[in-house]
Formats: C-alpha cells, sequence, structure tokens
C-alpha cells in the first residue's frame, strides 16, 4: 500500500477527489472485515433477529421461507453481490452434477471467442477468462466444496469470476441489442448501459442483468422476493428457454432478494 | 496476485517492439521490487508539445484491475488539462467509471491524445484553458517556451 499513501502526500489539502476516495475505501474496508464474500451455511433461525432489525415484516417472510428452504448463505453487499451468489450458488450445484457441468463448461469455452469478436479487448478479456475457467473447472471432480468456498472468498480470484460473469452480460445485451433498448431508461445506447451500469464493478444488478446472465449461460434461476409488501415472499423464475408456465424447468438454483441485495436459498 | 500477473502480461505488451505506443510513449521502467509503480516518458507528436518529452508516473492500486491507475506528470507542463502538482483528469481513469477490462496501453493512449490535443472545456487549470481559447498564438508561444525550458530530451530515434 505504498503507493496510495505516496499518491496522497502529493496533495493533501486540495484534492477533495482523494477524500472522497479515502472515505469510501474506509466504508468498503469496515463492511469487508465483517462480511465475508461467501458465508458459510446459516438457518433462518440464525439470521431472523438480524432481518427482522430492518423491518418486522420480515419475520413472517423468513416463516414462509421455512416452509421451502432449509439453509442459506450471506453475500457481502458491494454491488457484486448478483454476480457473486449467481457465480458459487451455481457452481456449488456442478459439485454433483457432471451432466450440466459438461454443459456449462462447452458454453463458457465458447463464449470467449464470440465476446472477442464482439469488440472486447483481446488481451484483458483473456485475462478474465483464463482465471474464470480455472474456477469453474473446480468442480469437475466432487468434494471440491471448501476449495470452492476458499476460492470464492479469495477477494482477487471472486472479482476476477465476476468481471467475466459481467462481460459475459454485456455481450449478450450487446448481441441482442434490438431486444433490450426498450428497457433501458434514459437516452442511452445499449453500449452506454453497459459501459455505466454492467461492466463496472460493484453496479448493483437490475432485473435486466439477471435476464441477460440467465439467457448467456442457459441456467434457470429462481428469485425470492423478500420486500417489505405483503406477508409471503414472491418468486420468480427466471427461465432461459422461455418455455410456458407450466412446463418451465427446475431452477438450478435460488437466491434470496432483499431490497438491494441477494443472497443464495438451498431448498429443503 | 490478480494485479502482479496482468501487470506482468501488460508491461511485457508495452515494451514489445510490437507496441502500437512504441514512439509516443517509452523509457517504461519498472521497479522489480513494485509492480505498482511505473515511470515512463511521453513523447507528443503535435505543437508546442513536440519540442520536448514528458516523464510521467503511473500508480496502480494493489487491488488493480478493480480499481484504476493514477497518473502523474512528473515533469512540468504547460497545458489546460494538467495542473501545477502534476495532475491530470481523464475519464478513461475516473473511479466511477473505470472498467476493469481497460487495459494501460487505453490508458496511456487517451493521456496521449489529451497532450496532443487540449480540452479546454474542462480544465484544471482555467487560466491557461482561457488563454488556449481566447489567444491561441500567445497560448502556443507561452507553450512552446515553457516546454524547451523544463522538458525533457526527446529521444533521438
Amino acid at each position: 500500500m505504498a503507493a496510495q499513501a505516496h499518491a496522497i502526500d502529493y496533495d493533501p489539502e486540495r484534492n477533495y477527489d482523494e477524500d472522497t476516495l479515502a472515505q469510501q475505501r474506509e466504508i468498503e474496508k469496515e463492511i469487508a472485515e465483517s462480511q465475508p464474500l461467501i458465508s458459510s451455511l446459516f438457518t433462518f433461525d440464525d439470521i431472523v433477529e438480524e432481518y427482522t432489525r430492518e423491518d418486522e415484516v420480515y419475520r413472517h417472510k423468513i416463516e414462509n421461507l421455512k416452509t421451502r428452504y432449509a439453509n442459506l448463505r450471506k453475500t457481502r453487499g458491494d454491488g457484486n453481490c448478483f454476480f457473486r451468489a449467481f457465480g458459487f450458488g451455481y457452481l456449488e450445484t456442478l459439485l454433483s452434477n457432471p451432466t450440466d457441468y459438461q454443459r456449462f463448461l462447452e458454453i463458457c469455452e465458447k463464449s470467449k471467442d464470440e465476446l472477442i469478436a464482439l469488440g472486447f479487448p483481446q488481451f484483458t478479456l483473456e485475462d478474465f477468462y483464463d482465471t474464470f475457467i480455472d474456477i469453474v473447472k473446480q468442480v469437475k471432480n466432487p468434494g471440491q466444496l471448501e476449495k470452492l468456498l476458499e476460492t470464492f472468498n479469495d477477494q482477487g480470484l471472486s472479482d476476477y469470476f465476476v468481471v467475466y460473469l459481467r462481460l459475459l452480460v454485456s455481450g449478450f445485451l450487446q448481441k441482442n441489442e434490438d431486444d433490450y433498448i426498450p428497457f433501458i431508461d434514459g437516452e442511452r445506447t445499449v453500449k452506454q448501459f453497459c459501459s455505466q451500469e454492467v461492466e463496472p464493478m460493484g453496479k448493483e444488478s437490475d432485473h435486466i442483468h439477471a435476464v441477460a446472465l440467465t439467457k448467456a449461460l442457459r441456467v434457470p434461476i429462481c428469485v425470492e422476493y423478500m420486500d417489505r409488501e405483503g406477508q409471503t415472499c414472491n418468486s420468480f423464475m427466471f427461465d432461459p428457454t422461455e418455455s410456458p408456465e407450466e412446463s418451465s424447468p427446475k431452477p438450478a438454483l435460488t437466491l434470496l432478494y432483499r431490497p438491494g441485495h441477494y443472497d443464495i436459498l438451498y431448498p429443503l | 496476485m490478480a494485479a502482479t500477473r496482468r501487470l506482468q502480461k501488460e508491461l511485457g505488451d508495452l515494451k514489445s517492439p510490437n507496441s502500437v505506443l512504441k514512439k509516443s510513449f517509452r523509457d517504461i521502467c519498472v521497479d522489480e521490487s513494485n509492480i505498482l509503480l511505473w515511470h515512463g516518458l511521453i513523447v507528443p507528436e503535435n505543437p508546442p508539445y513536440n519540442k520536448g518529452a514528458f516523464k510521467i508516473e503511473i500508480t496502480f492500486p494493489a487491488e488493480y484491475p478493480f480499481k484504476p491507475p493514477k497518473v502523474i506528470f512528473k515533469t512540468k507542463i504547460y497545458h489546460p488539462n494538467i495542473d501545477e502538482k502534476g495532475q491530470v483528469c481523464l475519464p478513461i481513469i475516473n473511479a466511477e467509471n473505470w472498467k476493469p477490462a481497460t487495459k494501460t496501453d487505453q490508458v496511456v493512449s487517451s493521456l496521449i491524445a489529451l497532450i496532443n490535443d487540449p480540452e479546454p472545456e474542462h480544465p484544471l487549470r482555467a487560466d491557461l484553458a482561457e488563454e488556449y481559447t481566447k489567444d491561441r498564438k500567445k497560448f502556443m508561444k507561452n507553450a512552446e517556451e515553457h516546454t524547451k525550458k523544463f522538458s525533457e530530451k526527446r529521444p533521438a530515434d
């Protein structure tokens, strides 16, 4: 961190950007020390008081979740939680699903050239891809759960994985620009949206990110929405095959959404 | 760890004879003990800065490439977008917009473009921006004198 100190020495009082950055860094550090990137398994009883502190309505909703889910893992609230929760949660399921692993690996391997063809700089794309695919390959052998958890809690590796998922979403939206332009707010092109809201780290994910990621990788996921309305959680299926509702596939994983945040749920 | 591996690759590319920046960004020098601190020499093409060359320092955070690098001029330069402390405002490395997929050579290219063609609409030195906009002749004369007096020698080739 010597480099950082050096840069700050340059202009102690005049550069307000530095102050803001330093403050931001402090907040990030605090969050990093109190929350792992991906936690170990919790039961709902472990977290009910913490969630209820925000709003009493969550107590009912957690009771409702307990009828369908056994556990959850918490993710760090750093703006990347959707991608990280998806990444870890899905790879975890692949540990015991070699058929799906093979299918997923093939999609991932094909994605690199597709993204380069879309104009992403080859050098950095390959750099992210190499780490990403190494992590995917970790789950080829069953029984690697501890190692996977360690990998996803290694900030460098974990963030490399998140970046590649962000690039996949950006690539998918740009490739299907005509389908997604109506959903983009403000006078922005799809490319501008991706460069402002998808590719930078820490930008939170919306519905459109989730749609694009599940379609790009053809992984159906379910999201349980736990907001302050009503007494139960509303579940929403992101189904990349767009099959009619009655025949929609079983979700590969389920995420729990509370306003601004995603955690991973484990069915009973 | 992520930072080191990527920076070594980026450095290799920039130092290679195939680098598109080989004429305009040279003498890249990195201390073996600290890959996060780079020095280099900017050799601009356009007058009035083509009378000299300018040393810069690039500092990468430990979280690189998830956080952007910082660029500081070590040689004094008479330029609307670079202040007396050598600080420069480059949108590509603005913390808010930084994308981890951005490569250092893109950052340096964008810096060279800014040196060659000042942007008086977003100045760090309002006085120079005003001179640049209102009295280009005077600006060119001042900047050329300043360049001759303070800048580094341009490489012979």
